[in-house]
């Protein structure tokens, strides 16, 4: 059996079929007529141009266009005049073959990119040695290994899939497959789910002992490969596979259908995202619009503050895409756990009991604060946009922001820049502070999230990277669970909006007790959505009130866990 | 010989698909046309040059266009980007 990483869910049974590529030798061959050499050199580039257009364009009727867009970056690099012009000079001024002036280049290149510091940039160097062997092989007169040919039933087992060669998977016939090489955001691992193909990559070895033939099983969630399955293991994860594929079926039936419980209680279910591309994944997934947004991703890794109308791009692309669904942003929550050098945030000694989120905003309206708010303002013209204040412990916080936000508003009014006069603002509550003021708070703000994660920190008073106290870490702990209850129920008094964004809102075993609470908002990754919605609309809020009280009436974490998992299993 | 600066405002900075658009942009003119940024300079025309100079969002480059076309040149780059560059 070996370990890898898992790279796209599924399980795969088949048999391996085993790509490589043949071994090109390429030496700083001489040539005698380096004009001749230069046209062999151009005949090759626009082979390979015409090969790269062909298969960009069947990946964009088979997959989608987005995932054609790889190819289309190649084309773009193939027929970059800078590297052609070099590789050109390079022949005649050495009087070398075109395979290796191509070697040279194409290498000085894929090693500029290999050590940027800069992810999407590093991906580029992948690109660059693909298109290298490309040109070679058309040269050289060698075949590109025909993925598509493979027959029904195949697991490709390859050292790396260049992008060119994932393009080429027909998958209708591949059920699997496993690399050597790679990582979860390589561009095999994105084409394999976005073919919802199940992988394992960065499997160690597997070259060496895999030969063509093999019967073999991959589990595309767990990240495991088995050579040669016993017929007890073979059964095992055939019905796994079948387990898989008709979950799948049945969550899939639940795109479309409203979020309402068997006693009709509608909820809203929402997506938590870090980044404006996120959107498509709510999409996908049919989130009823953002229950969280973090905006920190604006403020980090780079070296000066997000100007105002940065912002306002970033915000605005997500409501425009959610095509009026709400959309709840959440203004800046940083701290000393981070280190900011352009904002002059230094290593906190106790960061989560410190200087950040809206202490540190309120103490930086006009570089930090004022700009966001205006940036959100703005962007609330487009689409659902409300706005959410982190990590309130008193009400002078909420009125000293509310305060701002109007401030701002009347700016844009005199200005006559366009934003949505009725915009909600409503807060995180997540400390215990805020939790023991809901009553209070509630009568001041638009609408409540829970975020669970803090808020079982900070009423343990446990820290939630340290292990060796981990086991206090629960939010089914009954201090917890009745924080949250309060919460909800002061919430619906005073009629606003309860939602909850933490980790506990896509908990199987936490959802009976907060549909019981009242909570109307369930904000998650969107991968849970669909799951949750099952879930939520097989439940009778009414029937679960019993439910809950008993979960109250335990005393230790432990209890209400064993209880709810009983319950959640029946 | 004319010249402008302008701040890149797109999310990714000049990735592979920005920049792209602006070399598709720059190979229309027949001028030379040129960026500098804090620390190099890149052909606009060349998707590997304007790669490899490493834009990020928010980094202010400038645009250095010479040639019979120039001042059409330079207003359409300026223009390109400040549109987000197809973003």
């Amino acid at each position: 059996m070996f370990k890898g990483t898992n790279a796209s869910a599924g399980i795969g049974i088949g048999k391996a079929a085993v790509i490589k590529e043949v071994e090109m030798v390429i030496r700083p061959d001489k040539v005698a007529n380096a004009q001749a050499e230069v046209e062999r050199f151009r005949d090759a580039l626009s082979e390979t141009v015409a090969r790269t257009k062909a298969l960009a364009e069947d990946l964009a009727t088979k997959v989608g266009e987005k995932e054609a867009e790889i190819m289309q970056g190649h084309l773009m690099l193939l027929l970059d005049p800078m590297m052609t012009g070099e590789i050109e000079n390079g022949i005649t001024g050495d009087s070398v073959c075109s395979e290796y002036a191509i070697e040279t280049v194409c290498t000085t290149y894929a090693d500029m990119f290999a050590s940027m510091d800069d992810e999407l940039m590093q991906q580029r160097a992948t690109d660059m040695r693909d298109i290298k062997t490309r040109m070679q092989q058309v040269l050289q007169g060698i075949k590109p290994v025909d993925i598509a040919a493979l027959p029904a039933g195949s697991i490709i087992v390859a050292k790396d899939l260049t992008p060119s060669m994932t393009a080429g998977i027909n998958p209708a016939n591949v059920t699997g497959i496993v690399t050597e090489l790679g990582g979860k955001t390589s561009h095999s691992a994105i084409l394999a789910r976005a073919l919802e193909i199940p992988a394992v990559v960065a499997v160690n070895g597997v070259m060496d002992q895999i030969k063509e033939g093999d019967s073999i099983v991959l589990d595309g969630s767990e990240g495991v490969v088995i050579v040669g399955p016993t017929d007890v293991e073979l059964a095992e994860y055939t019905a796994k596979r079948d387990v898989f594929l008709q979950e799948k079926k049945d969550l899939e039936r639940f795109i479309g259908m409203p979020t309402v419980t068997k006693d009709g209680v509608h909820i809203e279910l929402v997506a938590n995202i870090g980044n404006p591309e996120d959107v498509t994944k709510v999409l996908q997934y049919d989130g009823e619009g953002v229950g969280l947004f973090r905006t920190e991703f604006l403020f980090m890794d780079r070296t000066s503050m997000p100007t105002e109308e940065e912002q306002f791009e970033a915000y605005k692309k997500v409501a425009v895409g959610l095509s009026g669904k709400p959309v709840i942003i959440r203004t800046l929550d940083i701290g000393g756990d981070k280190e900011i050098p352009y904002m002059g945030l230094k290593k906190d000694e106790n960061p989560f009991l410190g200087y950040r989120a809206i202490r540190l905003c309120l103490d930086r309206k006009e570089d930090i604060y004022r700009p966001q708010l205006r940036a959100l303002l703005r962007a609330s013209a487009f689409g659902g946009i409300k706005i959410m204040i982190p990590m309130i412990t008193c009400i002078d916080e909420i009125r000293e922001a509310k305060a701002l936000i109007e401030e701002v508003k009347r700016e844009l009014d005199q200005k006559g820049i366009a934003y949505n006069k009725e915009i909600q603002v409503g807060i995180m509550v997540e400390t215990a502070a805020a939790s023991l003021m809901a009553d209070v708070f509630a009568k001041e703000v638009d609408f409540f999230s829970i975020g669970t994660n803090d808020l079982t920190q900070y009423t343990m008073s446990v820290d939630r990277g340290n292990e060796k106290i981990s086991y206090l870490y629960s939010t089914f702990n009954p201090a917890v669970l009745r924080s949250i209850r309060n919460i909800i129920r002061c919430g619906r008094e005073a009629g606003i909006m309860v939602g909850m964004c933490g980790e506990a809102a896509s908990d199987p075993m936490m959802i009976p007790l907060l549909l019981a609470f009242g909570l109307n908002e369930f904000s998650m990754s969107a991968s849970a959505i669909l799951k949750s919605r099952k879930m939520i609309t097989e439940y009778s809020a009414e029937d679960l009130e019993a439910v809950a009280e008993k979960a109250m009436s335990f005393t230790t974490a432990k209890e209400v866990e064993a209880y709810m998992k009983e319950f959640v299993n029946q | 010989m004319v010249r402008a600066k302008v701040v890149i405002r797109n999310l990714t900075g000049l990735h592979l698909r920005p920049a792209g658009v602006l070399c598709n942009k720059a190979i229309l003119y027949k001028s030379r046309i040129q960026f500098q940024t804090n620390t190099t300079t890149a052909n606009a025309k060349s998707v590997l040059s304007v790669l490899g100079a490493c834009v990020k969002s928010g980094d202010e480059i400038e645009f250095i266009c010479e040639g019979e076309d120039e001042q059409e040149a330079l207003d359409s780059m300026i223009k390109v980007v400040e549109d987000g560059l197809g973003e």
